[in-house]
């Protein structure tokens, strides 16, 4: 096995399968421990934007610093790599973040309607079952 | 692309088929100690440092896959 493949494929890839597999692990460690109380009292869509924002926000920068990385310690790749990493990987935040909270609130607000409905339903239900007392 | 030899894809398909076995018995509840993917992924996304490296992968694997040597048709 050359050099030039370990560097290039082997330790890029061992090292995406190790930051995944520690990330199993310290969660598998996390969901044995004993539940502490929620921190955040925030519920709702602040609570969502917030955690979408923090996930997509870290996941970006993550990928950018392993990228970069990359590039500059491992292989420069050819055909402005760095360029279309940058770009095309907001380009891909930029299209799902707002298709996905478009969903959430379409699902949010068909699942309150829903139950709206059935509340009315319930609210009908036994005045027309109730006996008569007069 | 394709001229690969067919024993390449056919580990693929073994690899793919083994993870959707293991998922489906996970599924069935056959064996109680057999986590879904979805528990382990759960599992993962416990903490901001699991979901940022998740994202970071589903970024990585779109971007390879959509965007990468794509240009827009009207340029150049």
């Amino acid at each position: 096995m050359s050099s030039s493949l370990v560097r290039q494929d082997l330790v890029p890839i061992v090292s995406g399968y190790l930051i995944l597999m520690a990330a199993l692990g310290v969660g598998l460690w996390l969901s044995r421990r004993p539940a502490r109380a929620e921190r955040s009292s925030r519920r709702g869509w602040p609570r969502l934007l917030r955690h979408l924002a923090g996930t997509a926000v870290g996941g970006y920068v993550l990928l950018m610093a392993i990228v970069v990385l990359y590039y500059y310690l491992v292989a420069r790749v050819a055909g402005s790599f760095l360029d279309s990493a940058v770009t095309g990987c907001a380009t891909l935040i930029g299209l799902s973040l707002p298709v996905f909270a478009g969903a959430s609130w379409l699902a949010e607000r068909r699942s309150g309607r829903r139950a709206r409905a059935r509340v009315s339903a319930d609210d009908q239900a036994p005045a027309e079952g109730r006996p008569r007392h007069d | 692309m394709l001229s690969h030899p067919v024993i390449g894809y056919l580990v693929w398909a073994v690899l793919f088929g083994a993870l959707f076995a293991w998922e489906g018995l996970a599924l069935s509840h056959l064996s109680g100690t057999v986590p879904t993917l979805s528990a382990t992924f759960r599992a993962i996304m416990r903490y901001p440092f699991g979901r940022w490296a998740l994202f970071a992968l589903w970024l990585w694997f779109g971007w390879h896959i959509f965007l990468r040597g794509w240009h827009f048709l009207l340029r150049g």
